[in-house]
């Protein structure tokens, strides 16, 4: 699954960066996040629960790595879920851009991931898969933004 | 395909109902008609470890008329809708939408609630609660509300209703004077999801000009989607061929936001999104001019 | 058959129907006995990769299950399983075979491949149990499509081999390439052709009770072929065939894939009822079904075809791929029959075909009804239509300038059929059969007023004809016992299983036919291998003709004993006699005679020796053997619009012209067509088995992998001819395929035809409105 866009944060980069490489702000922003450590430099292990609708039976064990980091502009993430509904495995490209806007700094995050998602989600929730990878990242990236202001 | 095990409760009231949903709060699920929850269950994509079932309510099945309009409870069957003559002659747009939905022998058991509070982004009761403005009316221990449609549908397979609510009645406005409706849904089968379907009701003023419009659009999103921008367009206007079609581009451009799945990508999606709104406008319009 | 036979060629209801239509057939989930335990199987999630562990202590200490199996449990049972079909000997074939374990053991080579069996005390609790068990697989890239398995540097699926290649195999008549240099036209293209589940209602289910007692085994399956089951089972099991029993009861359908035989499911489950000394049953469920049954896959060819400016055919040459899935039993029978059926009912005098068989990491490809038929005429079909179009000759008289005359039978094409034999058309009359399709579907009048006219209108109509020859009832042979009891009723049983067909009122028709019973005093049992047990299986269009001229060689048989000894009781010659209505009488006097349960106790003496050269009772087993296949053909013709704002399509009207010889019963062939017509159509415009890069499956349900219904299927008109064969007595062909065989073809005729001029070319089917909306998108951007 092909998910690729954009999300203006309000507020400067580097500030955006931090958030994005703490593990309790990811914990609290990426919808059904029961646990995320860090367990290494640069990698998580976490547990998700994904709950879409009646669908609440996807919980995933996840290994997440930060690779090819560029702070404050831009990463590469490897994640590596596995459930008793399927797997996924993917990587994402996040590159951060700051703009000056004259109410301050907005950050320009431009996303694009492709994920292989496998099991029986894949072979029975097609018709759902890529409105559910929308509506994740939507929530993850507003729950961010959100923390974010708090912070400001 | 066996469901994992479950706790199995059958209120008799939705006094009961409603405390067992609270007293189990987050942990089960109400079992409305079961045609969209079972098959999760079985295939444990959902695994609810408490199912309290609806059926033995009678209380919440009925088709009334007032004054305002329609009220429907919430465990209603569809097929009864279906076979309504209050719904023939008061809804005709309802009247219309029902056999799109599934297969007869689902609608014998879905119910018009447990459609709308499951709120597919595919399903056609979600946006024709939309196109006609209806009231949904939530019940939970601590009383009643209600919410217009418009605020009802809030993301994928989420709704106004919480955890441990229940919605109970769905009220339907009576057709205003110089109305007009429609709807079309495109499916490769009969009875499957549809790929995009569109559901309008018009209104006309007294010199022919489109006073109202409001235009669902399903499956092209992550709920019903309003077509505001095509709304824009119609109000105020005459509805001519030019005008209905800039309408229908207005809806396939910037109302939606549809996504790509094996049986249609994205841009497919609006195509159809586009030819349904026009042919859905073209005759609601006609049907208004001839009411 | 004898004169006066009131049953051939008649619209008899069906014997079975009464009890499958209020649910009183026995299929394999209705088996209930006593203590049995239910089965669920640890299914591979990835298409492919290295198995690092397997641990199911924790599902073996759930309440509930008896026991929990992996590969390292099976011991010296773990094997792979036999080869289903040996490759034909064409010369310098190369064929690799490779097939499964019965649970997989290092690797997994597709979705779905079983790794562990679980048995519990319900299939509650086994798909419970399957949470507990943990797998760890290192994925390994999956090989999805075709060119890129043979691309160098692919991970192999198979790693004793040098590629991804399972076979190649050329094949050739004449001298293409010789011809070549003199043709006027040379029509090339690419072309795909995918296929799909055999989706039958009922899925596969094994039900086994060992008997520890008397030593025997008995097991209810869903196969199509009871008796190489039976055989093979009892030689792995270590006990003789007369201890294994095999029954399938009624089956809902089979199509092909339940004669895969010897499937991980067949061969565990009698290892674990022996084992645990417990009744087993396993009833795959849907989902399974769609990664466990196997299933037929895409070919992609690359074919040219050489014309005159008449359009006449010079010759073919086709290179095509075939996906064989992650294993390889069924041989080269798929490939082989698109190889030889792309002929068609034309005189081609030049063909090359050439194929390579490529492992992919998806479920095993087995035949499924058509069986490779398919993709052979969608290439010779879209051919001469694309040399029609660009030599203005019509679609239908550029195929009458190709037919094989009458004349010419038996047609011998030089290259060989799946069944070993040289491909030879037995009998046929190709010409009469197009232009009956061409004047039911009014073509001539269609093409030159009514089309002009509609698309005048903004309508987008189009007509296409399309033909076929299909290989039929091929060997090895069927046997069938003919038995007259004493109530007078009738017992004929036979080898092969019914999944659907009829063979309970069609055999039954052959056998009240020659000994003049009624037909439902004739009760036909198949697929038991305690009352038959020699033969081979239903397949390949067989039954009728193979099983059907054994069943009517008993019954002759038996018709001769009844004379013989109705002769001498009555003392009349036996020339004089006459069999009707259930008695053997004087034809001249008809009071003179006696009921056949009369005449079949007195065949049965409790005193008087039976004399020599004679045997007790009414009763004869017979067997047939066919030398070759016969050629059953037909032409197909269709009229579709096209909505071009949304792509979609609805068929106007259906025909199907159909020679499958002598007709037993019309009502069962049509029932045959009008099913076959409808798999047709959803292989044709609905479904497609789609894959991702990684090899899961993405649509495995019937709410994403879609089958038409009836609202979908148009009603089909059929018009019969018969050229009888002659190599069985009653001239049979068969027919469970034809339905489904020119369908694509026909469909991508008449897709291009309703939108001619728009540039859209159809090479590749199926077609969905989201696809046919991508190729006129195309098209359009193509002419700007």
């Amino acid at each position: 699954m092909i998910l690729n866009g954009t999300f203006t944060f309000n507020g400067p980069r580097a500030k955006v960066w931090e958030l994005l490489q703490d593990p309790a702000v990811l914990a609290k922003a990426l919808p059904g996040t029961k646990s995320l450590t860090k367990v290494g430099e640069n990698s998580y292990e976490g547990v998700m629960k994904v709950s879409v609708g009646p669908m609440s039976a996807a919980e995933f064990a996840v290994n997440v790595e930060l690779k090819d980091q560029v702070p404050p502009e831009r990463f590469v993430m490897h994640v590596d879920g596995k459930g008793g509904v399927g797997f996924t495995k993917g990587t994402a490209t996040i590159e951060l851009l700051e703009i000056k806007d004259q109410a301050g700094p907005v950050t320009v995050m431009n996303y694009s991931s492709d994920m292989q998602i496998g099991g029986k989600i894949a072979a029975v929730g097609q018709r759902l898969l890529e409105s559910v990878g929308k509506m994740m990242t939507k929530q993850a990236l507003d729950a961010l933004n959100a923390e974010l202001k708090a912070r400001l | 395909m066996k469901p994992a095990a479950f706790e199995y409760f059958r209120p008799r009231s939705v006094d009961e109902a409603l405390s067992l949903l609270a007293e189990h709060d987050g942990d089960a699920k109400p079992l409305a008609g079961g045609q969209s929850l079972i098959p999760a269950m079985n295939f444990r994509l959902a695994t609810p470890s408490v199912l309290v079932d609806l059926n033995g309510i009678p209380e919440l099945g009925y088709i009334k008329d007032d004054a305002d309009g329609l009220r429907i409870g919430g465990m209603t069957r569809q097929r009864q809708i279906e076979r309504s003559p209050l719904i023939s002659s008061k809804a005709p747009l309802m009247a219309e939408t029902m056999p799109h939905i599934a297969h007869v022998a689902i609608r014998n058991r879905g119910t018009i609630g447990g459609s709308v509070a499951h709120a597919d982004p595919a399903a056609e009761l979600p946006a024709l609660m939309v196109a006609l403005n209806a009231e949904l009316e939530i019940s939970s221990t601590q009383g009643k509300r209600s919410v217009p449609a418009s605020e009802f549908f809030l993301g994928l397979f989420t709704t106004a209703v919480q955890p441990g609510e229940l919605l109970t009645e769905i009220r339907i406005p009576l057709a205003a004077e110089r109305s007009g409706s429609a709807f079309l849904e495109i499916s490769r089968r009969h009875g499957d999801f549809a790929l995009v379907g569109v559901v309008a009701v018009v209104r006309l003023d007294a010199q022919g000009l489109c006073a109202d419009a409001r235009i669902a659009l399903l499956s092209v999103g992550d709920r019903p989607m309003l077509a505001e921008q095509a709304i824009a367009v119609l109000k105020g206007q005459r509805p001519s061929a030019e005008l209905i079609r800039a309408a229908a581009d207005a809806a396939a451009g910037g109302d939606i936001d549809p996504s790509s799945d094996i049986h249609a990508s994205a841009r497919y999606r609006r195509q159809l999104a586009n030819v349904l709104t026009r042919r859905v406008l073209e005759r609601a319009f006609e049907r208004a001019r001839s009411a | 058959m004898p004169a006066g036979a009131r049953y051939l060629n008649a619209r008899v209801v069906r014997n079975e129907d009464a009890r499958l239509l209020t649910g009183r057939a026995l299929f394999v989930d209705d088996v209930q006995l006593p203590g049995m335990l239910h089965v669920a199987f640890v299914r591979s999630e990835y298409a492919h990769g290295r198995i690092t562990s397997v641990d199911v202590s924790a599902a073996r200490q759930r309440p509930g299950v008896a026991a929990v199996y992996t590969a390292e449990d099976l011991g010296a049972y773990l094997k792979p399983g036999p080869i289903l079909v040996s490759p034909p000997p064409i010369p310098g074939l190369v064929f690799h075979p490779c097939t499964q374990l019965p649970l997989a053991k290092d690797k997994v080579r597709h979705v779905g491949e079983p790794i562990a069996m679980i048995v519990a005390e319900s299939r509650y609790v086994a798909e419970d149990a399957l949470r507990d068990v943990s797998v760890d697989i290192d994925p390994i890239d999956a090989i999805v499509d075709l060119e890129k398995g043979l691309a160098p540097g692919a991970p192999l699926i198979h790693e004793h081999l040098q590629s991804n290649a399972a076979a190649h195999v050329v094949q050739r008549k004449g001298d293409y390439a010789g011809v070549r240099g003199s043709a006027d036209l040379i029509v090339r293209r690419r072309f795909l052709y995918d296929r799909g589940v055999s989706a039958a209602m009922e899925n596969r289910a094994v039900a086994v009770q060992w008997n520890a007692r008397a030593e025997e085994l008995t097991i209810w399956d869903t196969t199509q072929a009871p008796i190489p089951i039976r055989n093979g089972l009892a030689q792995m099991l270590g006990l003789l065939e007369s201890q294994v029993n095999v029954i399938a009861p009624f089956v809902g359908g089979g199509f092909g894939p339940k004669i895969m035989m010897f499937y991980p499911e067949e061969l565990l489950l009698p290892w674990a009822a022996m084992r645990l000394n417990r009744s087993l049953k396993w009833t795959e469920d849907r989902q399974e079904n769609f990664y466990a049954t196997t299933q037929e896959r895409g070919q992609v060819h690359d074919a040219e075809m050489a014309l005159t400016k008449d359009g006449r055919i010079l010759g073919v040459h086709d290179v095509f791929l075939f996906d064989t899935g992650a294993y390889d039993p069924y041989g080269l029978t798929i490939p082989i029959n698109t190889q030889c059926t792309l002929l068609g009912p034309y005189d081609i005098p030049h063909y090359e075909s050439e194929f390579t068989a490529v492992f992919t990491n998806k479920t095993i490809v087995t035949p499924v009804r058509g069986a490779g038929r398919q993709h052979g005429v969608f290439v010779s079909e879209r051919l001469l239509d694309l040399a029609a179009r660009e030599l203005g000759v019509d679609r239908v008289e550029i195929r009458k300038r190709n037919l094989l005359g009458p004349d010419r039978f038996p047609v011998n094409h030089e290259i060989m059929f799946q069944d070993s034999a040289p491909l030879i058309y037995d009998s046929g009359d190709y010409l009469p059969t197009l232009e009956q399709a061409a004047e039911m579907i009014g073509y001539d009048a269609f093409v030159r007023d009514e089309q002009p006219k509609l698309r005048a209108a903004g309508r987008h109509v189009g007509i296409g004809v399309a033909c076929y020859v299909e290989g039929t009832g091929i060997g090895p042979y069927e046997g069938a016992r003919v038995t007259v009891e004493p109530s007078g009723k009738v017992r004929c049983a036979t080898g092969v299983g019914t999944q659907g067909q009829g063979h309970f009122t069609v055999f039954a028709q052959l056998v009240a036919d020659a000994l003049g019973v009624d037909v439902e005093h004739v009760k036909v049992v198949t697929g038991d291998t305690r009352e038959f047990h020699w033969g081979t299986g239903t397949f390949a269009s067989r039954g009728a003709v193979v099983a059907g001229s054994a069943c009517h060689a008993a019954a002759m048989a038996v018709r001769e004993k009844i004379l013989n000894l109705a002769s001498a009781v009555l003392n009349v010659p036996k020339e004089q006699l006459e069999l009707a209505d259930g008695r053997v009488f004087v034809a001249v006097e008809p009071d003179r005679g006696l009921s056949l349960g009369e005449l079949s106790a007195k065949a049965n003496p409790l005193r008087g020796a039976v004399r020599p050269g004679t045997e007790p009772g009414l009763e004869s087993t017979a067997y047939f053997g066919p030398d070759r296949g016969s050629t059953a053909s037909g032409v197909h013709a269709m009229i579709l619009e096209v909505d071009a704002e949304t792509a979609t399509v609805e068929i106007k009207r259906y025909l199907v012209v159909h020679d499958c010889g002598t007709i037993i019963n019309p009502m069962l062939v049509e029932g045959q067509i009008h099913g076959g017509v409808a798999h047709g159509i959803g292989n044709a415009f609905y479904e497609q088995l789609v894959y991702d890069e990684q090899g899961q499956l993405l649509n495995a349900s019937f709410m994403d992998y879609l089958i038409p219904t009836a609202t979908d299927v148009p009603s089909i008109e059929t018009a019969h001819r018969e050229t009888p064969s002659p190599y069985n007595p009653m001239g049979l062909k068969g027919v469970g395929e034809a339905g489904c065989i020119p369908t694509g073809a026909l469909f991508a005729q008449a897709v291009e035809d309703a939108l001619a001029g728009s540039g859209v070319e159809i090479t590749e089917i199926p077609l969905s409105p989201n696809r046919l909306f991508e190729l006129i998108e195309r098209a359009k951007e193509g002419r700007t």
